[in-house]
C-alpha cells in the first residue's frame, strides 16, 4: 500500500506534518500507561485514516494481519501472566488481561501509524524534505523510489504463488530439503522480477538525467497546509496527554 | 555535460560498423551495423527477436555499455556529435529512448511529477519545467490526467505518460521499443497517431522497434530489417502492396490459415460452465451476468480493452479468484494447464530438465521429444533463466501442455513474440484443441485471434460471445473497428 493507493485523498498534507503525527503517536503509546491513552490514539489513527483517504475500510483491511498478530501477543500475554486477581477459567489474571491489552495496542498503534505515514506521504515531497534536511539527492531519491517498490515486491509474490499452485507445486514444510526448495521455488522467481524491473528504473532514471548535478529543481515547492498544522496541534496534545498519564499514572 | 552547440544541426545519425558483444554469449548482437537515419525520418526496426533491435536503441541512447554491460565497438555520431561511450544522462537532452514496458519505467507517483522529473534533474528554471511538462502533456493527449497517480492509468495511458516523460525532456530524437505491445487495439491506434503527429507537426525523428507494420503504412515510414545482428533490408513503405512484398520476400508466413478439423460437437458435456458471473473491483463492476461455456477442442478466444477484465476472467476460471456473483461448474477433476504473460512468474527450477520434471516427464525419450518439439534441443541442462524471451515463452507453454491439460488458458502469449514464435504458439494451441483440449485464449491481436478462435467473447460495454465473423460484424456495426480483423488494410 504506497501513497494515494487508497483512493480519494480529500485534505492534503505534507511530509512534515505526517512526520510529527507518526511521532506523536509512537510517543503517546511508549510514554503513557495504561490502556486508556492506546485506545485513543488507535481511534485517532483511524479518524485521521478515514478523513484523509476516504475509506476506512480499505485501511482496515490493509491492518488485517497487524491485527490478527496483536490478538496473539495479547492471548499469549493473558495466558503467559499469572500474577494478579484470576478473572478466568482459573489461571486468567487481570493483571495478564491489562499486559496483553498494553502490548497488543502499542503494537497495533506503532504499525498502524507508520502504515498511515505511508499512505499519506507523497514519496517525491519526501524526498525534497530530506534533500532539505541535508541528505545527498540521490540516497533521498532512491528511499522515496523504495516506497514504490514494497508494492510490487507483495504483488509478484502472490503472481508466484499462484504459478506454483497452478501448476500443482506443493510444499510440506516437514523436511529441511522442502523448505529449500520452497525458498528457492519463491525467491528465485521474485528475484527474477525485481532485477527486471530495477533494470528497468535505472535506465529510466538515467534517461531523465538522474544524478547528472548534485541538486535539481524542484518546480512545486512544498507547502504546509492547515492539514500540517492540524497534525501539529494533535502532535503536541498527543505528548502534552501522554506525560500528563505518565505523571499521574492514568490507566 | 554536453551542450547544445555540440550538435550540428542536419547531420542526422550516423552509424558506423556497430558492433556489440554481450559477454558469455557466442555471437554479437549487432555485427558490422552501417546506417544513416536523416532527421524527420520514421524508421521502423524489424526483425526476429533476438535480432539486434532493442540492443541497437539501448547503444545509440548509452545504456549499452553503460547500464548493460558489453563490449562496444564503431562509431555513431548524433548531427556530429560521437554517442559511443557517453553517459546515458548526456545522451537524454538530444535522443530519447522510451523502453518497452512502461510501467516498470515509472518513478514517482503522479502523472505531473513523473513528466516533471527529468528536466527538473536536469536543473531546468521551475517556470520552464511547467510549461515543458504543460507542452508534452499535451503533445500525447493527456493534459487532463496531470493530477492523476500513476497507479490508476489505463496501459495506453501508461504509454502515453512514458513517451510524455521523454519529450519534456526536448529530444528532437526518439526511439521506441515495442510501443504498442501491451495495448488494446484502441490504445495501439492513439499511439501510432501520436507517432505520426510527432514527426509530421513536432519535425521530430522518431525510430520505433515493432512487429506490427501494417498500422505504420499510412505514415510512409522507412523500414529496417535486422536479422542476426546485421541489416538485411532496407525499404521505404508506402502502401500495403509494399509490405505484402517486402513480407513475401522475406519468407513471412501469412497470418490467417484455417483452423484444424475440431474433435469439439455441441453435444458433449462442457469442460467449463460459467453461469450468470459477476466480478468487480472496489465497488467497479468489470463484468455481471457473463454465461458461456467451453466444450473440449474449442477455442474461445477473449477481446477487449485494457482493464475489461480479461485476465480477471482467466483468473475466476482457474479458480485462483472466486466471482462475486453466479457460480462456475468445473468437469471432475480437470486438469488444467496456464501459460501467464511473463514467463519468468512460471520458471522455478535451476534446469530444463528439472523445471519438466515439476510437471512429471522424467523419461529422457520424451524430454527430448517435448525439447525438440520447442525447438530447445540439447538444452536439458541449461538454465531456463539463461533463454531468450522467446525460448521462455517456448517452454512454458511445453511444459504446460506436457500435463497433458483438459483446459489450457493462456492470458497474452504473443507479447514481443517475433513471427517464428508466434506461429509455433498457435500451432500449440491447434494440436491441443485437436487432441481434445478446451482452450481460452485472451489476446489482443486480432488478426490472430481470427486466424485460430472457434469462438471470439468480446469484453466490454455489451458482451457478445459467437463466431469470430459474428462477433467482428457486430464489433464493426457499434463502431469498434479497431477490434476487427483487416482494419489497418482497410484504412489506406
Amino acid at each position: 500500500m504506497t501513497h494515494l493507493e487508497i483512493g480519494q485523498v480529500t485534505p492534503r498534507s505534507g511530509p512534515v506534518g505526517n512526520l510529527l503525527l507518526l511521532a506523536g503517536c509512537v510517543a503517546a503509546v511508549l510514554v503513557a500507561p495504561g490502556i486508556g491513552v492506546k485506545l485513543a490514539v488507535l481511534l485517532l489513527i483511524l479518524a485521521v485514516a478515514r478523513a484523509f483517504t476516504g475509506s476506512i475500510l480499505i485501511f482496515a483491511r490493509k491492518l488485517r494481519f497487524v491485527a490478527v498478530f496483536s490478538l496473539v501477543l495479547f492471548v499469549s500475554q493473558a495466558l503467559s501472566i499469572h500474577i494478579g486477581r484470576v478473572v478466568l477459567w482459573g489461571s486468567i489474571t487481570d493483571q495478564g488481561l491489562v499486559s496483553g491489552a498494553e502490548m497488543a495496542l502499542r503494537f497495533l498503534v506503532i504499525l498502524s501509524s507508520s502504515m498511515l505515514f505511508v499512505v499519506l506521504t507523497d514519496p517525491d515531497e519526501l524526498t525534497h524534505v530530506l534533500i532539505r534536511a541535508g541528505i545527498p539527492y540521490r540516497f533521498g531519491f532512491v528511499l522515496s523510489l523504495a516506497l514504490r517498490f514494497v508494492p510490487f515486491f507483495s504483488q509478484e509474490l502472490s503472481r508466484v504463488r499462484e504459478a506454483q499452485r497452478l501448476r500443482g507445486i506443493v510444499f510440506s514444510y516437514r523436511r529441511p530439503s522442502e523448505v529449500r526448495r520452497a525458498i528457492y521455488y519463491t525467491f528465485v522467481p521474485v528475484l527474477v522480477s525485481g532485477l527486471v524491473r530495477v533494470d528497468a528504473v535505472t535506465m529510466s532514471m538515467k534517461g531523465r538525467a538522474f544524478g547528472t548535478d548534485k541538486r535539481r529543481t524542484w518546480s512545486r515547492p512544498l507547502r504546509w497546509t492547515g492539514a500540517d498544522t492540524l497534525f501539529l496541534v494533535l502532535s503536541a496534545t498527543l505528548a502534552v496527554v501522554s506525560l500528563l498519564a505518565r505523571r499521574f499514572q492514568w490507566a | 555535460m554536453l551542450s547544445a552547440r555540440s550538435c550540428r544541426q542536419g547531420d542526422g545519425l550516423r552509424i558506423e560498423k556497430l558492433r556489440v558483444q554481450y559477454p558469455r554469449r557466442e555471437a554479437p548482437a549487432l555485427d558490422g551495423v552501417d546506417e544513416t537515419i536523416e532527421q524527420g525520418e520514421l524508421v521502423v526496426l524489424a526483425g526476429p527477436s533476438g535480432c539486434g533491435k532493442s540492443t541497437l536503441c539501448r547503444t545509440l541512447a548509452g545504456f549499452v555499455p553503460d547500464v548493460i554491460p558489453a563490449d562496444v565497438q564503431g562509431g555513431a555520431w548524433l548531427d556530429g556529435m560521437p554517442l559511443l561511450g557517453r553517459d546515458p544522462s548526456d545522451i537524454s537532452p538530444f535522443l530519447g529512448y522510451v523502453q518497452q514496458d512502461p510501467d516498470a519505467q515509472i518513478c514517482t507517483l503522479n502523472v505531473w511529477q513523473e513528466v516533471a522529473f527529468g528536466p527538473e534533474n536536469l536543473c531546468v528554471p521551475a517556470q520552464e519545467v511547467e510549461s515543458r511538462v504543460h507542452v508534452a502533456l499535451s503533445e500525447v493527449g493527456i493534459l487532463h490526467l496531470a493530477e492523476r497517480s500513476t497507479t490508476a492509468l489505463s496501459g495506453g495511458e501508461m504509454q502515453r505518460l512514458a513517451i510524455a516523460s521523454i519529450l519534456a525532456m526536448g529530444p528532437a530524437w526518439i526511439f521506441l521499443d515495442e510501443p504498442t505491445a501491451n495495448l488494446d487495439p484502441d490504445g495501439a491506434e492513439m499511439i501510432f497517431h501520436v507517432l505520426g503527429q510527432l514527426r509530421r507537426r513536432e519535425g521530430r525523428t522518431v525510430t520505433v522497434v515493432e512487429h506490427r507494420l501494417a498500422p505504420l503504412v499510412q505514415y510512409s515510414p522507412r523500414v529496417m530489417v535486422l536479422d542476426r545482428g546485421h541489416v538485411v533490408e532496407r525499404r521505404h513503405i508506402r502502401s500495403h502492396y509494399d509490405l505484402a512484398e517486402m513480407r513475401l520476400r522475406a519468407g513471412w508466413p501469412q497470418a490467417r490459415s484455417k483452423a484444424g478439423q475440431r474433435l469439439c460437437s455441441p453435444g458433449d458435456p462442457p469442460l467449463i460452465d460459467v453461469m450468470e458471473i459477476g466480478f468487480g473491483y472496489g465497488g467497479r463492476p468489470l463484468f455481471q451476468n457473463l454465461s458461456f461455456s467451453i466444450r473440449r477442442g474449442e477455442v474461445i478466444a477473449v477481446i477487449g480493452p485494457n482493464g475489461c477484465g480479461k485476465t480477471t476472467l482467466l483468473r475466476l476460471i482457474a479458480d485462483l479468484d472466486a466471482p462475486q456473483g453466479g457460480r462456475i461448474k468445473r468437469e471432475e477433476s480437470l486438469r488444467l494447464g496456464f501459460v501467464s504473460q511473463h514467463p519468468h512468474h512460471q520458471i522455478f527450477e535451476r534446469t530444463i530438465r528439472r523445471e519438466y520434471a515439476i510437471d512429471g516427464v522424467r523419461d529422457e525419450s520424451k524430454l527430448n521429444r517435448l525439447l525438440s518439439e520447442s525447438r530447445l534441443d540439447g538444452l536439458a541442462d541449461a538454465s531456463p533463466l539463461s533463454l531468450s524471451m522467446g525460448e521462455q515463452r517456448r517452454l512454458t507453454v511445453s511444459t504446460a501442455l506436457s500435463r497433458r491439460p483438459d483446459l489450457l488458458l493462456l492470458d497474452e502469449p504473443f507479447i514481443g513474440q517475433d513471427r517464428a514464435n508466434v506461429i509455433w504458439v498457435l500451432s500449440q494451441i491447434r494440436e491441443a484443441a485437436e487432441r481434445g483440449a478446451g482452450i481460452v485464449l485472451v489476446s489482443h491481436d486480432v488478426e490472430l485471434v481470427a486466424s485460430i478462435a472457434d469462438r471470439v467473447l468480446y469484453l466490454g460495454d455489451d458482451v457478445p460471445c459467437g463466431s469470430p465473423d459474428s462477433v467482428f460484424a457486430h464489433l464493426s456495426e457499434q463502431g469498434r473497428h479497431a477490434y476487427t480483423p483487416g482494419y489497418w488494410e482497410d484504412r489506406q
